[in-house]
């Protein structure tokens, strides 16, 4: 069977070929940089994390596994959460909101509408999230983790991912809603 | 309320990237490769070491290359303590000019939305010849390049390429400071080392003038033999909104509305920012001179001077916003010949105190214009243009310098000094257009031949 180009990168990550991780670093540093401005907000520790994702990457290329188009990107974001969750993990001020009686829980009826709202306006919503409703809201959304994984991976309580993420949701929701009538009043 | 619309926003921001910083991929490297590559020279620009490190061994022995270091690491260690005792006084008048010379802002490139005409519009992004012309490039290479350019990996080859080029380029530098350095350490340098850099005629010419000034001065016949790098202290950088171009025309943004988004690079750019502030930053770097030059002494107070000099002048331009910008970077090559009367005011021990003034003749010998679009934080095309224009820039300068003498034959010397630049009539954007007046600080050896 021939090799598609994905395949081919893969060959020439393996030897450890300069030019093949620059066409790595060239074709996903864009969106990985965006994987990892989900999680963490100051953009100086964005690239120190996504500088140290490439290298645990260049250092575990020999367990990649091709598994289909698209698993190269899917493994680079993998490795590249990780890296992101240790750095909240070691940066001590990550906790999760545990007062939650300051956002009040309301419940928004009907589904968001996305039209109309650039990529660049949601993920300023998300990163407005506060860093524990936008963790777990990342890893349920973005990695489609269940609350049981999310729970092990941050050590908190199943329950307590749940209701996070619920208010993590309503609160985009909202933001997404505000935007677009602020949106159609600037027409008005 | 389901959990449609989360799938929907996993799938809406699928392709989204974020800006990645220029010099991260650089860190990557040094971190993964460089220390592969064994040590690679002090100081080398972030090039191809790889490239670099095989010119160096097909071309040059060992020892050019540790003799010339170590010229140069003791002439700056010398230098650094002198510039401090000299350079002292001259440096806050320095920082002063700059800011009341910064009269961009009142330049039309400042104002894009009132200066705007549909003329300049049409010319700067929907015509290629007229784009062309203006970037003194014909039409057709336009096409060629934008084309190459959008193919993904033959963007990278020309990347590649032209980085190899700069690299040859810097690489030629280092190949005539080294001359230089070798220059300092040879005990009988003055006719071996200069000449090699004049052509067959000059060296004629040279001779022949030589001898007669020598015949005509032997009371007094001092030569110097002079080296300097030249450090104009004027990195200058300028910030105003809105989108500018190397070559001067403005793009804008109202009329794009009704265009809608085509393959255009600047198009997608211009489109992800009409509702972002934009910015257009222009940063002129430290021009960058090397030179030789020789001296004769005319009695005991006057002198006259001329040589040779090379300089290096680059730009950045930074034009849109945070994610989606264009960026470009201009480097112009000038080789020079300047001509300087000094004046010894005082002369004590080693140290000697002295009033210079003179004119340069520089012509622009090569230049290009690198032009990468950003869109989304990702490089959608690339563009290198090499610039037709080959000015010629003439200008004045006066100095106070002060010289020490480290041996006998041998002296060091720093000019704290002010320049003009006249006009070149070129459509060029460099420094010296941008701040005729110029502050600058030489530094040099000269060696004294009796």
């Amino acid at each position: 069977m021939k090799e598609n180009n994905e395949q081919i990168l893969v060959s020439r990550l393996l030897q450890k070929e300069e030019a093949a991780w620059k066409e790595l670093f060239e074709a996903y540093s864009g969106s990985l940089a965006y994987v990892c401005s989900r999680y963490i907000i100051d953009r100086d520790h964005v690239n120190d994390v996504l500088q140290n994702s490439f290298i645990r990457m260049f250092r575990s290329i020999d367990s990649f596994e091709y598994r289909g188009n698209g698993s190269l990107k899917a493994w680079a974001s993998r490795i590249t959460v990780n890296e992101s969750l240790q750095h909240i993990k070691q940066n001590s001020n990550f906790k999760i909101v545990a007062d939650e009686t300051d956002i009040p829980d309301v419940e928004i009826e009907e589904e968001p509408d996305l039209d109309e709202i650039s990529q660049h306006e949601i993920m300023e919503m998300i990163r407005m999230l506060p860093d524990g409703y936008r963790t777990v809201f990342n890893l349920s959304v973005f990695e489609e983790k269940s609350h049981k994984e999310i729970a092990e991976i941050l050590g908190i309580a199943e329950n307590s991912s749940a209701s996070q993420l619920h208010r993590a949701k309503s609160m985009l929701a909202r933001k997404i809603k505000e935007y677009k009538m602020s949106k159609t009043a600037q027409y008005e | 309320m389901s959990n449609e619309w989360l799938n929907d926003l996993r799938r809406k921001m699928e392709d989204h990237t974020e800006d990645v910083p220029d010099g991260l991929w650089k860190n990557i490297r040094e971190e993964l490769f460089v220390e592969d590559e064994n040590n690679g020279i002090p100081g080398s620009v972030p090039n191809d070491l790889k490239a670099q490190k095989a010119v160096i061994e097909f071309n040059w022995p060992l020892m050019y290359r540790i003799v010339g270091v170590a010229a140069t690491v003791i002439v700056f260690l010398i230098l650094g303590g002198l510039f401090d005792f000299t350079g002292k006084k001259h440096q806050p008048e320095i920082k002063k000019q700059y800011t009341v010379e910064d009269n961009f802002q009142e330049k039309p490139i400042s104002n894009p939305v009132a200066n705007y005409s549909e003329k300049d519009f049409g010319n700067q992004f929907f015509s290629p010849e007229q784009k062309g012309k203006q970037k003194k490039n014909s039409g057709q290479e336009y096409l060629k390049n934008s084309l190459t350019g959008i193919n993904f990996s033959s963007g990278i080859n020309l990347v590649d390429k032209s980085e190899i080029d700069l690299q040859n380029e810097i690489f030629s530098e280092n190949k005539l400071t080294q001359k230089e350095n070798k220059g300092t350490t040879t005990e009988n340098p003055f006719v071996e080392e200069t000449y090699p850099l004049m052509t067959k005629e000059e060296r004629k010419k040279k001779e022949e003038s030589e001898a007669k000034k020598l015949a005509f001065n032997k009371a007094k016949r001092n030569w110097m033999l002079g080296l300097g790098t030249g450090n104009a202290s004027s990195n200058s950088t300028d910030q105003f909104p809105g989108y500018a171009s190397l070559t001067g025309a403005t793009p804008s943004l109202p009329e794009m509305w009704s265009l809608g988004s085509g393959e255009d690079p600047l198009m997608s750019i211009l489109l992800a920012n009409q509702d972002k502030k934009v910015d257009a930053t222009i940063r002129h770097k430290t021009p960058l001179t090397f030179g030789a030059s020789v001296y004769k002494n005319l009695g005991k107070k006057w002198s006259i001077g001329t040589g040779i000099n090379y300089t290096k002048l680059s730009a950045e331009l930074t034009s849109g916003s945070q994610s989606d910008f264009i960026s470009s970077e201009q480097n112009i090559h000038y080789v020079g010949i300047p001509v300087q009367v000094n004046y010894n005011v005082i002369q004590k021990g080693a140290f000697t105190g002295y009033l210079t003034g003179g004119g340069t003749v520089e012509k622009a010998v090569s230049g290009d214009i690198k032009t990468k679009y950003i869109v989304d934080g990702a490089v959608k095309q690339e563009i290198k243009e090499d610039i037709r224009e080959k000015p010629v820039q003439v200008s004045v300068n006066s100095a106070v310098g002060v010289q020490f003498k480290v041996v006998k034959y041998i002296g060091i010397y720093a000019e704290p000094g002010v320049g003009y630049h006249f006009k070149d009539n070129s459509s060029l954007k460099t420094i010296y257009k941008e701040k005729p007046l110029n502050f600058n600080v030489k530094f040099g050896v000269r060696i004294l031949l009796d």
